[in-house]
């Protein structure tokens, strides 16, 4: 099968909160770029309606239950608001679906609390809250990630690129290919407290696919699921480079609980700083192809360092100009 | 979002049966105050400020000298801790305290589920405590808690007071429950004693540190009032940045902390914005706000959050700095709402010309916005220059302090 778990030649999407300003636009920019990768929206009351490319239903199971589309889905793409999720994700549970994206930011915790935990009773995977969606190459994509042109930041390739911060996740694929990298696997895993699906469980999934070259990881302070990453290589599970990059360190510098960024993106009572992820990594590294980056564009050198090969040639030059200088 | 002890005391503590000192709290030393203070043979006075460790900076006091109270009080109730100041002060009955606890519940990202943290060792600091005497039960079904398993748990860590036990547990379930259900993210008492009430033995919750999740199904913001997470009250440009994203949906504009330095900020996305802000940083630029613009806002939101961050005394550079986008419309904002901005604070004569600007952008319609910017950079006479994605975006303060020291010397932070 061609392309991992999260999406792959067999994936067939249903959008949920369809008619939605963000959804809409995603569903009819989709049909441009990968036609017939999504198969239906939902949206209570819309049910019937052509306001949308793709079929419209009012409940998931009658998207599942049509003749035409229904067995094709397989994943769901959630664009809900924050208090209407968990209602959405159990719908898609119970409706038998299997991995589902939640786009939506500022879900509140408990129901985050409680989405993970029927998640792991059910055996499903689900992305999120606030992942941007996912990009390979090579199959297609998920949600919004890369705009209306992915072609600027995402050329098929041998990296995968795990991040929490989904506008990050497709400058990083932008900066890789200008240097010569593509990407396997872009997953916006998002930052929430509550993370469905973290570094180690990405790192655990494509442990073994042959076409992983390489991984870069973007991290933030709050939480441990860096940490958790770090145990996972330091145990000999992920063995592929690893280049790291966790950002953050400037919040120490300021008073503690200085909300910035993601909600997950928080230090507590002394826990979750990003110079301890850094220190956790390193660790990590000794015996193990890991490489921390200091600044963010040395993503690159750690990545070309750690003996990942260049997937086609390097597009750029020594020193980089201007577009418009005003100076002079 | 974070309350004050007495909110929590009030509003959550009577609610989920959690046994409290007797209180009161009051802004100055009215008559409830005198009354309270003068029925109890000692009290406990407390600065109502949410900044921690507020013992250690001699803003709790215990009293038993009544001449001293009213005095103490006035000094408590004004006085400002770590630089917060107070918003009044809170007045207890003193215990008699026979043990600390430390309690705690919290989410877990190692177990991604909520945790329960106990140890008999409270009173001090949790970094204080020796971590082998800091025990966690983790709720791995949030569907079903009971005393039963917290009395399991606390026989297997050989929890040693017999008679505390039964009371004990159901106090944690009832701690739980408060947790989960007004939605925090933290919930800690420490310490949480044993006091002596007579001849009976009875458990207290001597403290309240109370974290809300901002994202619950009910903000908190709507039920406590909007806080500034700075312990400092907002300054003019942070309440005006707020009122850009109320009542309007489309993208958000609205964040901004200000900040001591003179480099502004124009940042984008939450991942971009924090790197951004952070190598500039680490570049010795001292920065003067964080921002985070994103989610495609219109450009009249841009417009006002530029003049926000521009309107800052004392800057001598400016960074207008993101990824690529996804989603945002690099004309609608930059090319429109910053060149318009640009434009009116030059007729208006607001617009500082010996600024130096580093620009760095992609996403939508990159091409035409950059041009649109450029040349409004033009006939405004601003100093800089503007780079796409070529140009990695962390590479970018490191442009604007390469181009600071060359025209106008500024001097880098030295960082240690």
């Amino acid at each position: 099968m061609k392309g991992p778990v999260y999406l792959n030649e067999k994936t067939g999407i249903v959008v949920i909160g369809a008619t939605g300003r963000e959804a809409s636009q995603v569903i009819k920019e989709s049909e441009v770029l990968y036609p017939g990768i999504i198969k239906a929206g939902v949206t209570p009351g819309k049910g019937g309606t052509n306001e949308l490319s793709v079929p419209v239903f009012d409940t998931l199971s009658d998207a599942v239950k049509d003749p035409k589309i229904g067995s094709s889905i397989n994943t769901a793409l959630i664009y809900v608001p924050p208090v209407s999720v968990l209602d959405a994700v159990m719908e898609c549970l119970d409706g038998g679906i299997k991995v589902l994206y939640i786009i939506t930011e500022h879900v509140p915790i408990r129901d985050s609390e409680i989405i993970y935990q029927e998640k792991v009773r059910r055996g499903a995977v689900i992305i999120g809250g606030t992942s941007l969606g996912c990009f390979v190459p090579s199959v297609g994509r998920i949600g919004a990630i890369g705009g209306k042109d992915p072609s600027i930041a995402f050329k098929a390739g041998g990296l995968v690129i795990i991040s929490k911060s989904g506008g990050l996740t497709v400058t990083t694929a932008e900066m890789f290919k200008r240097r010569g990298w593509g990407t396997y696997c872009a997953l916006a895993i998002g930052g929430d407290i509550i993370s469905n699906t973290t570094y180690a469980d990405v790192l655990t999934e494509l442990k073994d696919d042959p076409n992983v070259k390489g991984v870069v990881m973007l991290g933030e302070p709050g939480g441990s699921y860096e940490e958790q990453a770090a145990e996972l290589i330091q145990a000999g599970v992920f063995k592929k480079p690893v280049a790291a990059f966790i950002s953050g360190r400037f919040q120490e510098r300021m008073p503690e609980g200085v909300a910035f960024g993601h909600a997950g993106a928080i230090v507590e009572r002394g826990m979750g700083k990003a110079t301890d992820k850094i220190a956790r990594l390193e660790k990590a590294g000794k015996k193990s192809p890991v490489k921390i980056a200091f600044y963010y564009h040395e993503l690159v050198t750690a990545i070309e360092s750690l003996g990942v090969p260049r997937d086609f040639e390097d597009s750029t030059t020594e020193y980089v100009k201007p577009l418009y200088s005003t100076l002079n | 979002m974070k309350l004050y002890e007495h909110e929590a005391l009030e509003s959550i503590y009577r609610k989920f049966h959690i046994p409290a000192p007797k209180f009161v709290f009051a802004t100055e030393p009215n008559d409830k105050v005198r009354e309270f203070i003068e029925k109890e043979p000692a009290v406990v006075i407390k600065s109502m400020v949410l900044v921690g460790k507020r013992g250690k900076a001699g803003a709790v006091k215990v009293v038993s000298d009544k001449s001293h109270a009213i005095s103490v009080f006035k000094d408590l109730a004004t006085r400002e801790v770590y630089g917060e100041k107070s918003i009044g002060a809170l007045v207890e009955e003193k215990l008699n305290i026979q043990k600390e606890y430390y309690l705690s519940v919290t989410y877990s990202t190692k177990d991604r589920a909520p945790a329960i943290i106990f140890s008999e060792h409270g009173g001090m600091d949790i970094e204080e405590i020796n971590p082998s005497l800091i025990f966690t039960h983790v709720v791995k079904d949030v569907r079903s808690v009971y005393p039963y398993q917290i009395r399991k748990f606390l026989v297997e860590i050989g929890f040693s007071d017999k008679e505390m036990l039964r009371p004990l547990s159901e106090l944690i379930v009832n701690v739980y429950r408060a947790f989960w259900e007004t939605e925090c993210r933290l919930l800690e008492i420490n310490p949480l004693v044993v006091a002596q009430v007579g001849d009976k033995k009875k458990l207290v919750a001597a403290d309240a540190v109370v974290l809300l999740d901002d994202d619950a199904s009910i903000s908190p913001s709507v039920r406590y009032g909007a806080r500034g997470g700075m312990g400092r009250p907002l300054t003019q440009r942070e309440q005006d940045a707020i009122l850009i994203d109320q009542g309007d949906h489309r993208g958000k504009a609205g964040s901004y902390v200000e900040l001591e330095g003179d480099i502004a900020l124009m940042t984008f996305g939450g991942g971009g914005s924090t790197v951004t802000a952070e190598t500039a940083i680490e570049a010795g630029l001292r920065i003067a706000n964080l921002t985070d613009i994103g989610g495609n806002p219109p450009a009249e939101k841009m417009y006002k959050i530029a003049r926000i961050i521009l309107s800052k005394p004392g800057l001598k550079g400016v960074l207008v700095c993101g990824g690529t986008a996804s989603n945002t419309r690099i004309d609608v904002t930059l090319g429109e709402g910053l060149a318009k901005a640009l434009d009116d604070m030059k007729a208006e004569g607001k617009l500082d010309p010996n600024l130096i600007w580093v620009v760095r952008r992609s996403g939508p319609e990159y091409v035409k916005g950059l041009k649109m910017l450029h040349e409004c950079f033009v006939r405004n006479g601003i100093k800089g220059e503007i780079y796409d994605s070529q140009l990695p975006i962390t590479e970018a303060p490191i442009r604007l302090r390469e181009l600071m020291i060359k025209y106008i010397g500024y001097k880098p932070e030295e960082l240690g």
